[in-house]
């Protein structure tokens, strides 16, 4: 399988979201509320080497991405590691409309810009032939229709979503998603999940591989479930020919200081990086630690 | 010998069934032996891809044909009670969703009965199986910032951020709908865990932002015989919040605590060595005091209620930390505080 970037540079920070303080996520929601101000950021990042950008599809990111279609050639060579979908969307759409009106809503509301009557005729068979895998299909289309034209190299699928289904155990739904993000986007499958040891045990059992997982990964053992001693040593068994592992909340939402947190990752069979930062002095700090 | 898994069944499939679910399948003690929903889609998705979980379309059908030792009542609220003293019937023991029940006076019904059986019961208050709110709550017992005198609960979300039709259970306080039994009970049980059941509400207000037929932000002082005093301040339609939010303040002789689900800033008057807390500002993160859990999907709250809930049936001797009694205080508060907007809010 294709090796993935070392270092991945992520979105967190742009987005009003942080785990640890409110008042800090409120600060950069405030901070990056200009598209500029995102591009800066980026552009100070691709000055320090990063060439690699994971993006969540929330709403702000479609702008991200036209910005970088249209400026093509103002910049380096990039890689793009989409995570779909934004969870808060549905979620805030399922508590006010309930599940199917929600699922109707997205593929078929938001879709007048492509092939609306296309939608609507596969969209209903999956409806009414109660077909999930057709309907999670169609959605990660919707979902991924922002990326076209983006050097994509693979396709994450947000924790939420995998943790979700993970705790269903259905082995059917893990192996489609791969599939098709391998058939028809052409990239490796990716899985963001807190709980790295069991999904890279059940992805074994269902034997399914060449897949990225993405998780969080930190010396004090931060949303890594069930512990830090499970992850230790799934990593140390694991092939990274059949399965990359990307480390995000490498820092614990800066629980931990940069020197220390990147010794201990440097130590982890772990393939790739996913971070955060918003200032020129933390991205080349960042860079100049992680040694993988 | 090696003990029987836990038989259980989830009723209705939302988002709280959907999420229960998962947590649940992951528990080594259960079995998920069925679900109901009246939702034919979600049964026939079921039918076709998870294996050996049988579907009702009528909870009455399940206690009929299933036997099991536990449910967990995921439905529009006014159907948590009579699906609840179905369970009493067969021994059955209960997890609810919040706001357990409509009306205190079947709250408290369904608590004395589930005592007196040996049933467990808990409802689902989340906030008090987060790790930060549990630190504030040992804080408190400790005596840390002295004899509590006055606080502030506060609950954000962006739940209803649109005109609402009025047709849906969430636009109908028969139903359980409205930002009080939705998302004021949780900053009201919040204050129940903290501090106590009120003793009287007064200056309660309930206004509209979006919805119909019910409110979408409460406003409420409470006040306790011991002279302790509060506020309440709610709002469901708040979109500067990405996520719904908690926000306590409690100030006591010894100093004071400020905390939401993600950290805790707390002033002493003076330190206290014992419990690593300097004279002035001191901040605790969630990174500082939480606890990993066997599994996560939504929030370590989440996988800790439910692990909770069967750690409670396999050991009876573990008390629960929100049972059915403790969810009738905040009915209580409901209550009054709709009765005090009723008789003293309105011109």
């Amino acid at each position: 399988m294709e090796p993935i970037d070392k270092i991945v540079f992520g979105d967190n920070q742009f987005f009003g979201i942080n785990h640890m303080s409110q008042e800090k996520a409120q600060q950069l929601s405030e901070k990056f509320h200009d598209l500029s101000s995102i591009i800066n950021v980026y552009e100070m990042a691709f000055d320090s080497g990063i060439r690699a950008i994971m993006l969540n599809s929330n709403d702000r990111a479609k702008s991200i991405c036209e910005h970088f279609k249209d400026n093509k050639s103002k910049y380096p060579e990039l890689s793009w590691y989409p995570s779909i979908p934004y969870p808060h969307k549905y979620a805030n759409l399922i508590s006010e409309k309930g599940i199917i009106p929600t699922i109707n809503e997205i593929l078929f509301k938001d879709n007048s810009a492509m092939g609306l009557l296309g939608m609507i005729a596969t969209g209903s068979a999956a409806v009414f032939g109660k077909d999930a895998i057709k309907m999670m299909k169609m959605l990660i289309d919707v979902e991924m229709r922002m990326y076209k034209g983006l050097n994509i190299k693979a396709i994450f699928l947000q924790n939420i979503i995998t943790d979700l289904l993970l705790g269903y155990d259905v082995k059917e739904i893990f192996v489609e998603y791969c599939h098709y993000i391998k058939i028809k986007y052409k990239v490796l499958p990716g899985l963001i999940t807190q709980n790295m040891p069991k999904l890279l045990e059940k992805l074994q059992e269902w034997e399914i591989e060449e897949v990225v997982i993405c998780s969080s990964f930190n010396k004090i053992g931060y949303l890594m479930s069930p512990n830090i001693e499970s992850y230790t040593n799934a990593a140390t068994k694991n092939d990274a020919s059949k399965y990359q592992i990307m480390a995000m909340s490498t820092l614990a939402s800066g629980a931990i200081r940069a020197k220390e947190a990147y010794e201990f990752i440097n130590q982890q069979n772990v393939q790739s990086v996913v971070f955060g930062a918003s200032s020129k002095k933390h991205i080349e700090e960042t860079i100049s630690l992680i040694k993988l | 010998m090696t003990k029987s898994k836990i038989n259980l069944g989830i009723i209705g499939i939302g988002r709280m069934g959907i999420t229960h679910f998962s947590i649940i399948n992951s528990h080594p003690d259960v079995n998920i032996k069925a679900v109901v929903d009246t939702s034919g889609l979600i049964l026939s998705l079921f039918d076709k891809y998870i294996k050996g979980v049988n579907t009702y379309k009528d909870y009455t059908d399940l206690f009929k044909s299933e036997t099991l030792d536990a449910v967990i009542i995921c439905t529009p609220p006014t159907l948590h009670y009579p699906i609840a003293i179905e369970a009493a019937k067969k021994n059955i023991h209960v997890f609810s969703e919040k706001p357990f029940t409509t009306k205190k006076i079947l709250g408290k019904e369904l608590a004395e009965l589930f005592e007196q059986k040996g049933l467990v019961n808990q409802v689902g208050y989340v906030n008090r199986f987060n790790d930060v709110f549990a630190k504030v709550k040992e804080y408190l017992e400790l005596g840390i910032i002295g004899n509590v005198i006055r606080f502030k609960s506060e609950m954000f979300s962006r739940t209803i951020t649109k005109a609402e039709e009025g047709n849906t259970w969430r636009d109908s306080h028969e139903n359980g709908g409205g930002a009080l039994f939705e998302v004021a009970s949780h900053a009201i049980d919040l204050i129940i865990f903290l501090v106590g059941k009120p003793d009287k509400i007064t200056g309660s207000s309930l206004s509209k932002v979006y919805s119909k037929n019910v409110e979408d932000t409460v406003f409420a002082t409470m006040l306790y015989k011991s002279g302790i005093s509060g506020t309440l301040n709610v709002n469901w339609s708040d979109e500067s919040y990405r996520k719904p939010t908690n926000k306590i303040e409690i100030f006591g002789t010894e100093g004071k605590i400020l905390a939401d689900q993600h950290g805790i800033k707390i002033y002493m008057k003076n330190a206290n060595s014992e419990h690593n807390l300097k004279e002035g500002w001191n901040s605790i993160y969630i990174t500082d005091v939480f606890k990993p859990v066997p599994f996560y999907v939504r929030g370590n709250e989440f996988t800790s209620e439910l692990y909770h809930f069967i750690d409670c049936i396999n050991d009876r001797k573990i008390k629960n930390r929100c049972s059915f009694g403790d969810a009738t205080g905040t009915l209580e508060a409901i209550e009054a505080i709709l009765n005090d907007y009723e008789q003293n809010g309105k011109f």
